[in-house]
């Protein structure tokens, strides 16, 4: 309990700061003010169109990446699994870089996200289609490694391409790193209703996920239905995984060091795990998000957040070793 | 209580029958790749098979997973954990089915001498300690049907015949239990046994009947002697 109310202040302060830092500084009462649609009409609209949307979108990202990478690690029953591993994200970037590279980034905001979330599904499809075959994890991982080598070769070659324009190289190296500037409520209600949705609907999985960790027969001889429940946990790991990256291009590092460092604080217990991890990430992400809006060329989201993240996670393997 | 009818599971397990009642605790014996642990599993509900298998008389296909973790439990012959949970938080998963209402774990702890390791992960364990806390979870279940698989293998000796001890006063109390072991000596403690060879029954029926040399030598290919040697006993009354 403690923990929760820890992270749940750490999330409430870094929505405030989310909202209130940037370009002009807003004090948090007037944050307050303008969110109740009162105050001068410049803060309302700085507020209501650029930072709400933004800090709503990061924390989608953040919340969804965590969660993701929870499951992943409970589903392949190794710490070390992340959101990525199974091929989704370089699926969306496949789709995004794509998009890009045939100039959709002049072609309004939504393009690049709407073609990310195509190339993430489509991943989704190719692991749940093996998934649904009653593949292995270890199976799955092999895929997982078959697809991100393929959907990396395609980047590799989109961005290979494109350097005929500096630009669109540009753009594509940008979406690469990560990153939740100049997003609007489309890029939110795109992303935050069913990242919400599917976090909810992973919270009661928590007591099976803590006997899968343990072993699959295992888990199935105390009265789980591990078919169904490996189904559901890589459905809603990849559709996760899948609406962070459309939405916050490859924000790396959160899905596993939000885990990793919450499992050392609060145990394996998937019960805590889940929800101080959605928790965990959200907050991260927002936190990351801020020092890249005063240094817009060069500090990306998923640099900042694999500076933060890789640091913290060796002092915390130093002090108490696994 | 447990009932398989030409159950078979692809060429680990041939065709057979098994009819296990009630209050009869059974010694699965056979050498390597005899099929012990497909048929535990099998009978678990663990693995696909053909034919059919019935739990207190019911179709297994018919009764719902959550359902089987209260009417079954099953120890798997691997003990490894890679999460550091609590030896007491993995002991109460056994009562997962339950709604995990924490019922019987302090006592499977303390009969599996685990008491004084409750808050220890089980990463920290030794592999006997690690297999304790897996058959601890399983009895939590208080299932009426347990089915080890190899429960004593990486336990010391005094261990290795409480667990013995233990499937006993749970056939005694009613229980079905099914248990594969290496020792040949130890199945002597049961009064049935079955012997597997390829996928298939080689005998089945009390110890001193079914373990004759004969069968032995054709079965586990080794030249059995018949003496009176060193038996250990657990005393009578437990330190």
């Amino acid at each position: 309990m403690k923990l929760l109310a820890l992270f749940g202040t750490l999330l409430a302060l870094a929505l405030v700061l989310s909202l209130a830092l940037g370009d002009s500084w807003i004090p948090p009462k007037d944050v307050l003010w303008a969110l109740l649609g009162k105050g001068d009409e410049l803060t309302r609209t700085v507020l209501w169109d650029i930072r709400l949307p933004r800090t709503l979108v990061g924390l989608a990202v953040g919340a969804g990446l965590g969660a993701s990478g929870v499951v992943m690690q409970a589903f392949f029953r190794n710490p070390l699994a992340s959101p990525g591993l199974l091929g989704v994200s370089s699926g969306g970037a496949l789709g995004a870089v794509a998009a890009l590279a045939f100039g959709g980034g002049a072609l309004g905001l939504f393009l690049v996200p709407l073609a990310s979330i195509a190339g993430a599904f489509l991943a989704t499809g190719a692991v749940l289609l093996m998934a649904r075959r009653g593949a292995s994890p270890e199976h799955l991982l092999l895929g997982g490694v078959a697809l991100n080598a393929l959907f990396g070769a395609a980047t590799s070659f989109l961005l290979a391409v494109s350097t005929a324009s500096l630009q669109v190289t540009g753009q594509i190296i940008f979406w690469l790193m990560g990153g939740i500037e100049n997003r609007t409520w489309e890029h939110a209600a795109m992303a935050l209703p069913l990242i919400l949705l599917a976090c909810a609907w992973l919270l009661p999985l928590a007591r099976a996920m803590n006997l899968l960790a343990l072993g699959e027969s295992g888990a199935q001889s105390l009265g789980v239905d591990v078919r169904r429940l490996r189904w559901e946990l890589v459905a809603l790991s990849t559709v996760l995984t899948a609406l962070a990256t459309a939405v916050g291009g490859i924000v790396g590092f959160v899905g596993l060091v939000v885990p990793h460092v919450v499992r050392l604080l609060a145990g394996p217990d998937h019960r805590r795990l889940l929800p101080l991890s959605m928790i965990g990430g959200a907050a991260l992400v927002l936190l990351c998000d801020l020092p890249t809006r005063f240094f817009s060329v060069g500090l990306r989201l998923g640099v900042v957040t694999a500076l933060v993240g890789g640091p913290f996670l060796l002092w915390l393997l130093r002090r108490r070793p696994c | 209580m447990l009932k398989a009818t030409q159950l078979s599971v692809g060429s680990r397990l041939k065709p057979l029958d098994l009819q296990v009642g009630a209050g009869e605790c059974v010694a699965v014996l056979g050498p390597n790749g005899a099929g012990k642990s497909t048929l535990l599993a099998a009978l678990a509900g663990l693995l696909p098979f053909r034919g059919h298998v019935a739990w207190q008389g019911e179709d297994l296909a018919r009764i719902p997973f959550l359902q089987r973790g209260r009417r079954l439990a099953w120890l798997g012959q691997e003990s490894w954990a890679e999460f550091d949970f609590s030896v007491r938080d993995v002991v109460a998963q056994g009562r997962y089915a339950w709604g995990e209402d924490g019922r019987g774990v302090e006592e499977a702890m303390a009969l599996l001498d685990l008491t004084h390791l409750a808050q220890r992960p089980v990463t920290q364990l030794s592999g006997g300690e690690r297999r304790r806390v897996f058959l601890a979870r399983a009895l939590t279940t208080a299932a009426p049907i347990q089915l080890w698989d190899e429960p004593a293998s990486s336990l010391d000796v005094r261990h290795g015949l409480e667990v013995y001890a233990l499937a006993q006063r749970k056939a005694a109390q009613g229980s079905c239990l099914l248990v594969s072991l290496h020792d040949i000596r130890a199945a002597y403690r049961f009064s049935r046994v079955l012997v597997l060879e390829e996928g298939r029954i080689q005998g089945d029926g009390p110890p001193h009947e079914v373990l004759s040399a004969d069968l032995i030598r054709r079965v586990f290919r080794v030249e059995a002697t018949f003496t009176t040697s060193l038996v250990p006993e657990l005393p009578v009354i437990r330190s």
